[in-house]
């Protein structure tokens, strides 16, 4: 007789799919909400087949999806370190950025460059002082975020109000962030290559291995000699320049600056973290299932628009989704 | 210990009581030299008016951050119950007034337990599960109200002024309305405190481990502790539907935040089972201070929001570092 406990027979899809049980939930979810949202349009709004799930109606959704993909990134990166940060700011930095950044370029590629370092330099600060403020002084992340995107958002105002907004995009921004090849946008050749560096940046460095080490037990990574204030601080910091870099696309996205042009990517760029299965607790970054989550809000966001819900039915939905997402993976634990 | 009899000042400026009182003298006396009839009855009434919502606001947020948790959502879900109410009532028809008014208490318990569920029995981090539920608020207010807009039953303007309505004069002209809501929550929260919920809350908030080994149901605690939070937040509501008779789903969007920060300035601790809820109102007036002197000074408008955001900012880092030194004179001094 053989007491010794059933070894399940292992299996390379099954293998396959818990190393990368997220990526392949969160591109289930995109798939029933692309065929569900396709049968719910024939039947009940009698649609024609294919107005909601097509080629062109999916890469459309993916490029309308990109920006809160890519703020999906900042919010990856400072969810990522742990300590309960999020960053609220990233829309409103972007706002500043762009509307610098429209100034410098004056539709021309020359002042692409000075465009840039404005931006890197203006993301590079306000993601210092959120850094200094929730790591260094252990301010609540949220609070210190949101009252620093009102701050920005009043420079923005003041700005706006002292001088009008003018410039517009360079074209080769234009080229990257709005138009299409074929039926593919340009703009996902940003987020694969943004997938396929944080993927190699995640998993084969040093710093990787510091993120995932902070973010997953700061205890364990501060007696091991990581200084964890820094890398939360450095991760805000990084957050910062990257949405001024996503201010700048904006502007080629949308042609021209206007005042509040990123504030309402913030939440959304939230729930697709969520969504995506990264841990609000830190410790967990894979990008390609925040894009895929980002893709999910997206096209549940374009059935909202078509059965008529619109806005409501938007935010509505979001809480509900970020609520629910959040009851499946981060409920704390408590011995009962 | 021989000047017994002396004011002891080294133990009076450690009590977080202190440092409150002391800000909102220094407010006082700021906002009095700006203003040339600053103790005129006129002026007075005007301030109680329009700080008392923000008030109410600290009071709830109070409540919540002692509980251990913090309501991200106070703002939507005030302008939720506002929306809600001013939907109801209908100026043809006196009694939709009570509709409404019971409408919006229901809705306000019901945002209440929604909340305290999240936070209470889901266990999810309190911010981020209120900064979900505040998108809720915000959509299910826009299904309400789609364009800022609503009605009001006449006397219904008796919540926001007494002596606008045929009756009531009398105790209008001796008691502004405005007034009578902050002493109504603090009556609420003097039986509560009273009671062992009201020690409980405390207990949980400190320690939600120990509460719980102790045989605290944690989860109902923090519930009951949002629903304080929501009550007080339909206080405010009500008193907006009083005074505007219209609604606006954005009506509450920058409130939050400031209610969060005149709790914390008020001494509330931001980690909880600390603080004083009376000394929220204190803080709520000094935020409220705080705008009047930006508008006093002839800050130009498209910088009152980067202002207002600094002084948050400045606001909780200051708590904070008091806080800490605070700590760090106890642990060296006391043994």
């Amino acid at each position: 007789m053989d007491n010794r406990p059933v070894q399940l027979e292992r299996h390379p899809l099954r293998d396959m799919y818990v190393a990368n049980r997220k990526v392949i939930n969160t591109l289930l979810m995109v798939i029933i909400v692309f065929v569900g949202g396709e049968m719910i349009m024939t039947l009940f709004k009698h649609a024609q087949p294919g107005t909601f799930l097509s080629t062109t109606q999916v890469f459309l959704t993916i490029r309308l999806a990109a920006f809160v993909a890519l703020f999906g990134l900042c919010q990856m990166i400072v969810i990522c370190v742990g300590g309960g940060g999020l960053d609220l700011s990233v829309g409103y930095i972007a706002t500043l950025a762009g509307i610098l950044g429209a100034r410098l370029m004056d539709g021309g590629n020359a002042g692409l460059p000075a465009a840039i370092l404005t931006a890197i330099v203006i993301g590079a600060f306000f993601g210092l002082c959120n850094g200094l403020l929730t790591a260094y002084a252990g301010l609540p992340a949220l609070v210190v975020t949101m009252a620093m995107a009102n701050i920005v958002q009043g420079i923005v105002n003041a700005y706006v109000a002292a001088t009008p907004i003018k410039g517009l995009t360079a074209p080769l921004l234009e080229k990257l962030a709005a138009q299409f090849t074929g039926v593919f946008p340009n703009i996902l050749l940003v987020i694969l290559i943004a997938v396929i560096v944080m993927s190699i940046v995640i998993q084969k460095t040093k710093i990787g291995v510091k993120i995932l080490g902070v973010g997953s037990n700061e205890t364990t990574a501060y007696l091991s000699g990581v200084n964890v204030r820094r890398v939360r601080c450095i991760a805000f910091v990084v957050s910062g320049i990257i949405a001024a870099l996503i201010g700048l696309l904006l502007v080629g996205y949308l042609g021209q600056a206007s005042k509040d042009m990123g504030s309402n990517y913030v939440m959304p760029s939230v729930v697709a973290v969520v969504v995506g299965g990264c841990s609000i607790n830190g410790g967990e970054g894979n990008y390609l299932s925040v894009v895929l989550g980002a893709i999910v809000l997206q096209s549940l966001t374009n059935l909202f628009v078509a059965l008529g819900w619109g806005d409501a039915g938007k935010w509505l939905g979001y809480g509900i989704i970020l609520l629910a997402m959040l009851a499946v993976y981060v409920r704390s634990k408590r011995s009962r | 210990m021989k000047e017994k009899n002396k004011i002891n000042w080294k133990t009076l400026a450690g009590k977080p009581e202190f440092s409150t009182i002391l800000m909102l003298v220094i407010m006082v006396i700021v906002t009095a030299c700006l203003q040339k009839n600053f103790f005129s009855q006129r002026t007075i009434l005007s301030y109680i008016n329009s700080f008392t919502p923000l008030i109410l606001l600290a009071m709830g947020q109070a409540v919540v951050i002692i509980a251990g948790g913090l309501d991200m959502s106070c703002g939507t879900s005030m302008a939720l119950m506002l929306c809600v109410m001013t939907r109801i009532m209908d100026p043809e028809q006196p009694f939709s007034g009570v509709t409404a008014l019971v409408i919006g208490l229901l809705v306000a318990i019901a945002i209440g337990l929604i909340n305290g569920f999240a936070v209470g029995y889901l266990r999810l981090p309190a911010v981020i599960a209120t900064f979900a539920t505040s998108y809720a608020w915000l959509g299910t207010a826009l299904f309400v109200t789609p364009t800022p807009g609503g009605q009001q039953v006449a006397w219904f303007k008796a919540f926001y002024d007494m002596k606008q309505v045929p009756g009531l004069e009398a105790i209008g002209s001796v008691i502004p309305t405005a007034l009578l809501w902050i002493l109504l929550a603090c009556v609420v929260w003097y039986i509560i405190s009273r009671t062992r919920t009201g020690r409980y809350i405390y207990a949980v908030g400190s320690d939600a481990e120990n509460a719980y080994a102790s045989g605290i149901n944690t989860a109902k605690i923090q519930t009951i502790a949002y629903v304080i939070n929501a009550v007080f937040l339909y206080f405010a509501a009500v008193y907006y539907a009083g005074q505007n008779g219209a609604g606006s789903a954005h009506f509450g969007d920058t409130l939050t935040l400031q209610a969060i920060a005149a709790a914390v300035v008020g001494g509330i601790a931001m980690s909880g089972g600390r603080g004083n809820v009376y000394l929220a109102i204190a803080g709520a007036l000094i935020m409220s201070f705080v705008s009047k002197i930006i508008f006093f000074a002839d800050i130009p408008n498209a910088y009152q929001t980067l202002v207002s955001g600094l002084i948050i900012i400045a606001a909780i880092g200051i708590s904070a570092a008091y806080a800490a030194s605070q700590k760090k004179a106890a642990l060296k001094g006391g043994k």
